[in-house]
């Protein structure tokens, strides 16, 4: 997951990273002269996407009531599929140059990939000018190739990119970090540094192990609502269209996502993601509960496709735990049209048979989605 | 890899046996055809006639496995991997879900050191249909035939191997590869194996958004000019950025891993890319039937 820039700087501060003083402002009315770092400033939309410069939700503000406006500007504005919820707003840093470092953890390679270049800027995705070597993560060893790849920069930007790389280290191996990227690197002639952005990317199974960072996820659980809910249940749930008219109860996140690509595809409209985990029931409704309660909280819902394919799971216990969590949830007064598949089908269909008035069940995935597709259509 | 895995009656330990999910899964496997010997757990004793250890060494001293299943929590599956790897085993099926991703980048480096195969974490687990399975392939999906399936989502594989099973196409072996970014077997490394395997006349690839696994492989079906037909399905193209979408590979950042890059370089390498699962259905059961 990545975390808000804002959330990220507060974090790498205390493990070492020079960051510009800055605040979290979520309303224009926390906004006063003596909250705010000496001026002037830079306004900076906290999403967790990038293209923030290029779509206006950076900007440099020289009053208080251009840092207002700024920020009433971008506070709820959308920008690649996320709300505008806070603005970072930072003491702006002059008369330095701009650099790039980051660590990132290379899947393929199974390693550390150290990344540096002299010269920042937005455009660094096309690796214009960046060098890299792959090592193991571990902090002598990035610190070796940090050495060598700053073997030709003149000392003080070579003091520079030590010291700064000793702090993304920490941060790295601390915070179990699968991305650890400044860009720009600000850096001034005497060898002095300062991170004027900061992405970072954590590793949600790692929160268990980490009280500090599931802390964060859970005191911000407004600005991570997956990653908190994940932590707190267990399972992964994502509402995708607070419009959406059909609600899934899904397992597996494979299938799920593609049950959502092919609803699109179709021009249906489902609410949300859900990899609900059948096999972590244990004979216990919670999950369904819970899951059928927010699907009943969706003001455009008109329908509910149920689709799982037991594999291990016995649909003959899934259909029982499933009608205990209906009457769990009587708010939701919609068709529900339960695509059932593998172990335990003939049983699950006799539990259903009573409730044939509120539960279609069907076992072919296409076909499920005609019927829940006859539901979404407005009637006159 | 394949020549063992491929090995009559490959004798298999099963760690964490003794727990409820290992006691299941081992006597599924058994059922299923896959000769375990022995099982790792919290005591010394048996689980339904499968004699019990307390370590991996003991088990492999006392039975010869020679390949392991790991089902035991997340954060207990990095020493529990390296200790099968210190007993000599060469080859680990890793099904459990939440492995942290240093975790995982630790158990990838001593695996390649030794020469290891490590399958996962968080996978259904590969089989061999009508033979032996390793995992939680569901036997409703398993069918012997000649298309090899390597796929990151179980239950999509799942849906899709017994979509194509149900119209008597079958697999030569299947391997989840698991939806984690940091893993021990990727795409690209399986083709190699699918090139000189007899049995396989085709490849199914089921990957998703996130990471560059799909590119990788595009790259590999280039370098080794592979011969036998690719068909494709890839899932998440509707996910926003940033968000995880159950799996913690399966997520786009910035223009890395989006669905557009992954189709295009695979569609470039040859390979058939489908827009929805019936359209791969028929279309791989038109090019082998």
């Amino acid at each position: 997951m990545v975390l808000l820039e804002h959330d990220a700087k507060v974090l790498a501060l205390v493990l070492g990273l020079r960051v510009p003083p800055g605040v979290m402002a979520e309303t224009t009315g926390s906004i006063s002269a003596d909250r705010l770092p000496p001026g002037p400033w830079i306004v900076k939309a906290q999403v967790p996407a990038g293209g923030r410069g290029k779509a206006g939700l950076i900007q440099p503000a020289a009053t208080i009531e251009a840092v207002r406006s700024a920020v009433q500007t971008m506070l709820g504005a959308t920008h690649r599929g996320h709300i505008v919820k806070g603005c970072r707003i930072e003491a702006t840093v002059a008369g330095m140059r701009e650099a790039y470092a980051a660590l990132m953890i290379d899947p393929a390679a199974a390693a550390v990939r150290v990344m540096l270049s002299a010269q920042g800027g937005v455009d660094i995705e096309s690796t214009h000018g960046v060098v890299s070597e792959l090592v193991a993560p571990e902090a002598a060893a990035i610190a070796d190739a940090v050495r060598r790849l700053t073997a030709k920069f003149s000392p003080s930007m070579c003091a520079a990119f030590a010291d700064a790389f000793a702090a993304l280290t920490r941060i790295m191996l601390e915070c179990e970090a699968t991305l650890v990227e400044v860009n720009p690197l600000f850096i001034g002639d005497n060898g002095s540094w300062i991170a004027g952005d900061l992405k970072l990317m954590i590793d949600e199974n790692a929160l268990v192990r980490r009280p500090v960072l599931a802390e964060l996820v859970t005191a911000r659980r407004f600005a991570y609502p997956e990653a908190a809910l994940k932590l707190a249940t267990g399972f992964d749930y994502v509402e995708v269209d607070a419009e959406g008219t059909i609600g899934l109860l899904t397992t597996g996140a494979g299938l799920s996502m593609m049950l959502i690509d092919e609803l699109r595809a179709k021009g249906h409209r489902p609410f949300n993601f859900v990899d609900i985990r059948t096999g972590q029931f244990r004979g216990n409704p919670t999950r369904l509960i819970q899951v059928l309660s927010w699907i009943a909280r969706g003001p455009k819902i008109k329908v509910v496709l149920v689709n799982v394919f037991a594999g291990i799971t016995h649909l003959g216990e899934f259909a029982r735990l499933f009608l205990e969590a209906l009457e769990a949830v009587p708010d939701l007064q919609i068709p529900i049209v339960a695509r059932l598949i593998g172990n335990g089908f003939d049983e699950a269909r006799s539990i259903f048979a009573n409730e044939s008035d509120r539960v279609i069940l069907e076992h072919d995935l296409d076909h499920a989605i005609e019927i829940v597709a006859s539901y979404t259509v407005s009637k006159p | 890899m394949l020549d063992l895995i491929l090995k009559e009656r490959l004798p298999v330990v099963v760690q964490g046996i003794t727990g409820r999910t290992g006691r299941a899964h081992a006597v599924a496997m058994r059922t299923y055809g896959t000769n375990v010997v022995a099982g790792v757990g919290r005591e010394v004793g048996n689980v339904e006639g499968i004699p019990v250890f307390l370590d991996c060494a003991a088990a492999v001293a006392a039975t010869g496995a020679l390949a392991s299943v790991v089902l035991v929590p997340p954060l207990n599956v990095r020493s529990a991997v390296l200790e099968a790897i210190d007993a000599g085993i060469r080859f680990v099926v890793c099904v459990t879900e939440g492995v942290p991703i240093h975790d995982s980048l630790a158990i990838v480096r001593r695996a390649r050191e030794t020469g290891t195969t490590w399958i996962g974490p968080s996978t259904a687990g590969m089989g061999i249909p009508g033979r032996m399975k390793l995992g939680f392939l569901p036997d409703v999906a398993l069918r012997a035939g000649s298309l090899a399936v390597m796929s990151k989502s179980g239950t999509l594989a799942y849906e899709l191997c017994w979509r194509l099973s149900e119209r008597r196409v079958g697999q030569s072996i299947w391997v989840g590869v698991g939806g984690d970014p940091v893993k021990g077997t990727r795409f690209a490394e399986l083709l190699p194996l699918f090139a000189k395997h007899d049995a396989t006349k085709a490849v199914l690839v089921l990957g998703e958004i996130g990471g560059s696994e799909e590119e990788d492989l595009a790259a590999q079906i280039t370098a080794l000019r592979f011969q036998k037909p690719v068909h494709v399905l890839l899932a998440g193209g509707s996910a926003p950025e940033g968000v995880t979408m159950g799996h913690a590979g399966a997520m786009v950042d910035g223009n890395r891993g989006t669905l557009v890059s992954k189709t295009t370089a695979l569609r470039e390498a040859g390979a058939t890319v489908y827009a929805s699962m019936d359209a791969l259905t028929v279309g791989v059961v038109k090019q082998m039937r």
